[in-house]
């Protein structure tokens, strides 16, 4: 089969898409305890960042880049601040928490589209360049090299972060048990606040990367937040790790399926994956219960 | 010698759906003693160590630590104040290994840079001493939810002991434990006494509460019953007839 390296390529790459976003995604539910449906805007406000300052005010690529990354994060810790924590203050249910974050998504997005256009659009090629490689028979561009690369460096940084610091070692216990860890003296609202920092930064540049691989719109953080999304639950929610395998999973069932069938049947695929862990393992593959 | 409360409640009261848990009790905890609190099941002892810890709010009175009146414990506050506990149904980071159970509670938190922060030798060798004290040094890398309920029971108060804290509320330490376990828990609470420490001991089990506490105090229905030394206190007539029902 010829075909299979380059599928083999395209899953991996689609899938440290998926695993980025639900890495964040999961970190900030495994935390604060609901589905951040605004994390998907997140992505299209790093992605917009490096339009705005590189392409219309032609700063280096980089610059834009880290701003992309530093604004979405500040922006998702922002919102946790003022929306999210005021409502947990109030004890509000999960389900207030999940419309708020619909509307702080839809509200992002609607900003992005007063600003930007709803037009499609380009970022800048010259930070990672327009080349082709010819890697064990498959064909992949700079782009999505870099988009695997750095999707690994992610993984790696968040797993020494959560398992070696002091700080992570404190993420793990609020995701175990909040209410002892606030007994034992972690100051759980402010770890939450910075858990939201990373991970919004963590769907920042997601949303960079999948920019200068396929060009940016307002609304491109749904989809990409669906299949995060999709990850997290195959893998198992708030299983930060499981997200990565969910991930890698979702992208290749999800090429493999279009090799097979057809390339519109994408979606399809992903949700028909999403319906039968819903089903048959809602906890998905790593959570025990 | 005048002595000094650590810990007091003020008419502290609760009620869950109409019925008074702890019901406008006043009483006081004496610093550097072991105060065992006995009481038939539903005497409210339980619900007495959630109030002081923040756990769930009061209805109304309030809590003094160290003779500073508090309108409101919040749980992370309960460790500036110097106090920490255990639970009856124990809980643990799960997930975590043993070790990382107890070095989790070993640094500040305040900085920004704690997001980096790792854990030292010194740390270590703090987690070391407890883990040792409870006799599972061996067990650190074992995921804390793998080991036998008794394990799991000694490795919470080796988590509360790595905290330092002045004033130790331990609910139902000595429940389910094994013989030999007990007596570790048991060598535990004397050597806090010898060091000066406040300790809070809820328990069944009235010969461990006659051998270890200092003072007792019996609730029934939320309320004050007796309080005292312990022989004495348990041979009072009012206690026993709570306790047998008669």
């Amino acid at each position: 089969m010829d075909i299979l390296p380059q599928l083999i390529a395209n899953s991996l790459i689609a899938g440290s898409i998926y695993a980025m976003v639900a890495l964040g995604f999961n970190l900030i539910f495994s935390t604060a305890k609901f589905f951040d449906i605004g994390y998907g805007a997140l992505a299209a406000v790093g992605a917009y960042t490096v339009f705005y300052l590189a392409k219309v005010h032609n700063f280096p690529t980089l610059v834009g880049v880290i701003a992309g990354v530093v604004v979405a994060g500040i922006l998702g810790f922002v919102i946790e601040k003022f929306v999210y924590k005021k409502l947990r203050g109030r004890k509000a249910s999960n389900t207030v928490m999940l419309i708020a974050s619909l509307g702080v998504f839809t509200a992002l997005q609607a900003v992005i589209a007063i600003f930007f256009t709803s037009q499609f659009q380009t970022l800048p090629s010259d930070l990672f360049g327009r080349g082709v490689f010819h890697i064990g028979g498959g064909v992949v561009t700079s782009v999505q090299i870099a988009i695997f690369v750095l999707a690994l460096i992610i993984m790696s940084v968040l797993a020494w972060f959560l398992y070696k610091t002091m700080f992570g070692k404190a993420i793990r216990a609020i995701s175990d048990d909040e209410e002892v860890a606030r007994i034992v003296g972690i100051d759980t609202e402010k770890v939450i606040g910075r858990v939201f920092f990373i991970g919004s930064a963590i769907a920042g540049l997601a949303g960079i990367l999948v920019g200068f691989d396929t060009g940016i719109t307002p609304t491109m953080g749904f989809s990409l937040l669906l299949k995060g999304v999709i990850a997290a639950i195959v893998g198992g929610v708030g299983n930060v790790f499981g997200g990565v395998m969910g991930a890698l999973l979702l992208g290749t069932v999800e090429n493999f399926g279009i090799w097979y069938i057809s390339g519109e049947w994408k979606d399809a695929i992903a949700f028909t994956l999403l319906i039968i862990f819903l089903i048959f393992r809602p906890q998905g593959i790593f959570n025990r219960k | 010698m005048v002595s000094v409360s650590i810990l007091q409640t003020q008419k502290l009261h609760k009620h869950f759906n109409g019925v008074n848990a702890v019901d406008h009790l006043s009483l006081r905890i004496e610093k550097g003693k072991v105060t065992g609190i006995v009481g038939p099941n539903g005497s409210g002892k339980t619900t007495l160590v959630n109030l002081l810890t923040g756990m769930v709010p009061s209805d109304s009175g309030a809590v003094l630590v160290s003779e500073m009146k508090l309108s409101r414990i919040r749980p992370y506050d309960v460790r500036t104040y110097g106090m920490t506990r255990t639970f009856q149904q124990v809980r643990l980071f799960q997930q975590m290994s043993v070790l990382d159970n107890v070095l989790v509670v070993l640094t500040e938190r305040g900085v920004f840079l704690s997001l980096f922060e790792y854990h030292t030798n010194f740390h270590l060798r703090q987690a070391k001493v407890v883990l040792e004290q409870v006799g599972l040094w061996d067990k650190r890398n074992e995921n804390a939810e793998n080991l036998s309920y008794g394990q799991r029971k000694l490795l919470e108060i080796a988590r509360a002991l790595a905290m330092g804290s002045d004033t130790m509320l331990l609910d139902e330490p000595f429940a389910g434990l094994f013989p030999s376990m007990k007596k570790t828990v048991a060598g535990i609470v004397q050597k806090l006494r010898s060091e000066g420490k406040t300790v809070v001991l809820i328990e069944h089990d009235m010969e461990i509460i006659k051998h270890l506490s200092d003072h007792l105090i019996v609730l029934d229905a939320g309320k004050l019953l007796a309080e005292g030394k312990s022989h004495e206190v348990l041979s009072r007539k009012e206690v026993i007839e709570a306790y047998l029902g008669e």
